[in-house]
């Protein structure tokens, strides 16, 4: 057993220098070919994290979640290993524990905090048995991989049933996320996020109907902050949003956020990010349950959150010149509103840069851009400069943007993303907002590091390229 | 001024379908057509017989039969309405709901409208991917693109499909047809959503329209440089010379 699990893991390693050796960026192979040597291996190395495993999953937010946990329990000292490249299927997630044991099979640390893949949860949990699940929210993504949304619930809930060692952490503004307590029987700690004072900018969207998840009645809203997530509750059976531990309470135009929890010392703590947008706030409060549910000291737990910078294209900013650049990697038209949100808050303005690829890890659908609101950017329309599209779907997207109600005389096509991404540093606005799908992140991040001017990268807290 | 109902709006949204009627809504302010949109979903009375364009998306299975069991109060007046000449666009659930019957990704066998003489039968594989078909529009063979993702196989009885299959796998994978065609209703699987990127599509549509309110179908033309440019990027892309 021993040899078998260490030749995997040589092989694992090997495979990781060859494709290093080769050019491949992937990091699921290592992990592919030590299972195939020895199915047994991730369980087998998973066994050995001493405190336990944290999953993160969920449609959006799972990266960022799983990185402000890791932030934290590390600066609580903890040895914490985690998949922070964002191989988030079964293959990446073996590929990081290989590369965090040595060859004898030995695994040194205290947690490792592994984010995973909706359709990968079943086999994952399976192996990891973790002590702690985060589910973050759900959304509709990525159909032609995963069908439909409520076969992706259904499958997550079956594979819980048999975690009996595991505790939820819900967000309870997701009606969809927060029946798992009731469906899955476990113990369940929540978090969320209170009522907006100005009602009117959040109101349920007229085109949205949410189904009660048991009984499938239409949903009634206090409040909705976006998509289905808001204080809900089913007309017809009871179900309401529970009241949720860790409780963050909208503060004024400044942006800041204060939270309560059972047992704080204090009635209303300031949380403090470096992070933009509403979708962060219940990043960083998933992240805040995790940590006060492994009993990291509150001080601990503010200082690794501030501290948190975010990863590659998550709204991450760079300088070039005077100007202001955000890069923000989209995926589905809930997390697109939520950066174009952002764009439009910016009283700077700003020009834009949208890249569309559909190759399969992008979803070779793009229809999901016309549920994206680009018709609020309509009104802003003075403060925006240039719409530069670019993309192996870079005409749709164009096309998008003119049903939008943008004036076709502000849309560029070009389907040279480098000249696409100099030509909107170019523009005279004051802030830059680049968008780009999953498969193009990484060749445009490159494009935009190869630009910007090297004494202002540290400044500004870059991540690394991984 | 066209009526135009957009039928649950709030149910049948997966695939961007509500693109749809930003299509059909622009391309008509653009020439100073007046246009009044009307959603109706769940519970809220259907006047049919006001209506000139009703338009349906798709949905998953749950909000899809919600959508027919409410629809199903209203048939027979829809049922009167087409055969008045009401124009009807349909996507995937939506078309599905016109036929006799349907079955669901579980198997579940649910009666339809039955309006159209069409059925659908669950398959095996999820049929997804970009598809072009060939439709006559003013007698004009035309190329319709658009993206393709279903479960369900339909099947036409006599009743004339929206066009042949040059790319994809159109109602079943089988028979190459695409969509369903009855008196001014259209019916088909293709999303993407269907009209932005087929400009000429929609103004049949438009023009059908205002042919039922009895108004003059004269449609200016547009400056469609970018919806070409879509057009034809696609058929680039899956390797189809364009016509
Ligand atoms: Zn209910």
């Amino acid at each position: 057993m021993k040899l078998r699990l260490s030749s995997a893991i040589l092989t694992g390693k090997l495979a990781a220098k060859l494709s290093r050796v080769c050019g491949y960026g992937g990091s699921s192979f290592p992990g592919l070919l030590a299972r195939l040597f020895y199915p047994g291996a991730l369980k087998k190395l998973a066994a050995q994290v001493r405190k336990g495993i944290i999953v993160v999953t969920g449609t959006n937010g799972k990266t960022t979640t799983a990185n402000m946990i890791t932030g934290v329990l590390q600066e609580a000292g903890f040895k914490t290993i985690s998949n922070r490249e964002g191989a988030n299927m079964i293959s990446g997630i073996t590929t990081s524990f290989i590369m965090n044991s040595i060859a004898s099979g030995k695994i040194d640390c205290d947690y490792a905090v592994i984010e995973v893949d909706e359709a990968s949860i079943p086999e994952v949990l399976n192996n990891l048995s973790p002590r702690l699940v985060v589910v973050t929210n759900f959304f509709q993504d990525q159909l032609d991989r995963y069908w439909e949304l409520g076969q992706v619930i259904g499958i997550i809930r079956d594979s819980l049933l048999g975690q009996k060692q595991a505790t939820l952490v819900l967000n309870a503004d997701d009606p969809l996320v927060a029946q798992f307590q009731r469906t899955t029987g476990l113990p369940a700690y929540y978090f969320g996020l209170a009522g907006d004072k100005n009602p009117g900018k959040r109101d349920p969207a007229a085109r949205e109907t949410s189904l009660c998840p048991f009984c499938g009645s239409p949903l009634v809203y206090n409040y909705c902050h976006y998509g289905q997530l808001g204080a809900y509750s089913c007309p017809d059976c009871g179900f309401t949003r529970p009241r949720p531990q860790v409780e963050a309470m909208e503060a004024g135009a400044e942006g800041g956020y204060n939270l309560t929890y059972p047992g704080a010392p204090v009635p209303s703590i300031a949380l403090e990010m470096q992070t933009q947008g509403l979708h962060n706030v219940y990043n960083a409060l998933a992240a805040f349950s995790v940590s006060i549910l492994l009993g990291v000291n509150l001080q601990t737990i503010l200082v690794g959150l501030r501290k948190y910078r975010p990863a590659i294209g998550r709204m991450e900013k760079f300088r070039y010149g005077n100007k202001q650049v955000y890069l923000n990697l989209v995926k589905n038209s809930t997390g697109f509103n939520q950066g174009l949100e952002t764009l439009c808050e910016d009283r700077g303005g700003g020009d834009v840069l949208i890249v569309l690829n559909d190759n399969f890890a992008d979803s070779r659908d793009i229809s999901w851009i016309w549920d994206v609101n680009f018709e609020m950017l309509t009104v802003r329309q003075k403060r925006l400069g240039c719409f530069i599209c670019s993309g192996l779907r870079g005409e749709e997207m164009a096309l998008r943007l003119k049903y939008a109600g943008i004036p076709t005389g502000k849309i560029v096509t070009n389907t040279s993303m480098n000249q696409a991404v100099k030509a909107v540093l170019r523009s005279n606005r004051r802030s830059t907002y680049i968008f780009s799908t999953y498969t193009a992140l990484r060749p445009v991040h490159k494009i935009i590091e190869s630009l910007v001017e090297k004494g202002d990268k540290s400044d500004q807290g870059m991540p690394s390229v991984s | 001024m066209i009526r135009a109902c957009h039928l649950y709006p709030d149910l049948l949204n997966l695939y961007g379908d509500g693109g749809n009627m930003i299509a059909f809504q622009k391309r008509c302010r653009w020439r100073n057509i007046p246009l009044q949109i009307i959603n109706r979903s769940l519970t809220d009375t259907k006047d049919f017989s006001a209506y000139d364009f009703v338009f349906l998306g798709g949905g998953s299975d749950r909000e899809q039969k919600l959508a027919a069991s409410d629809l199903m109060k209203s048939r027979d007046r829809l049922q009167k309405a087409i055969e008045n000449g009401l124009v009807v666009l349909a996507i995937s659930g939506g078309y599905q709901l016109f036929g006799r019957h349907y079955e669901t990704g579980d198997g579940k066998h649910t009666p339809g409208l039955a309006i159209l003489n069409l059925y659908t039968e669950a398959g095996g594989k999820r049929l997804v991917g970009n598809a072009v078909i060939e439709m006559k529009l003013a007698g004009v063979p035309t190329r319709v693109v658009g993206f393709e993702n279903h479960q369900g196989r339909t099947f036409l009885d006599g009743i004339a499909p929206l066009g042949k299959v040059l790319l994809g796998q159109g109602n079943n994978g089988k028979d190459g047809l695409e969509g369903a065609r009855y008196k001014n209703v259209f019916c088909s699987y293709l999303h993407g959503p269907l009209l932005p990127k087929n400009a000429a599509l929609t103004d049949k549509l438009i023009r059908l329209a205002l042919k039922k309110r009895g108004l003059d179908p004269y449609l200016k033309p547009l400056d469609d440089a970018f919806e070409q440019r879509a057009h034809t990027a696609l058929l680039d892309r899956l390797g189809l010379k364009v016509n």
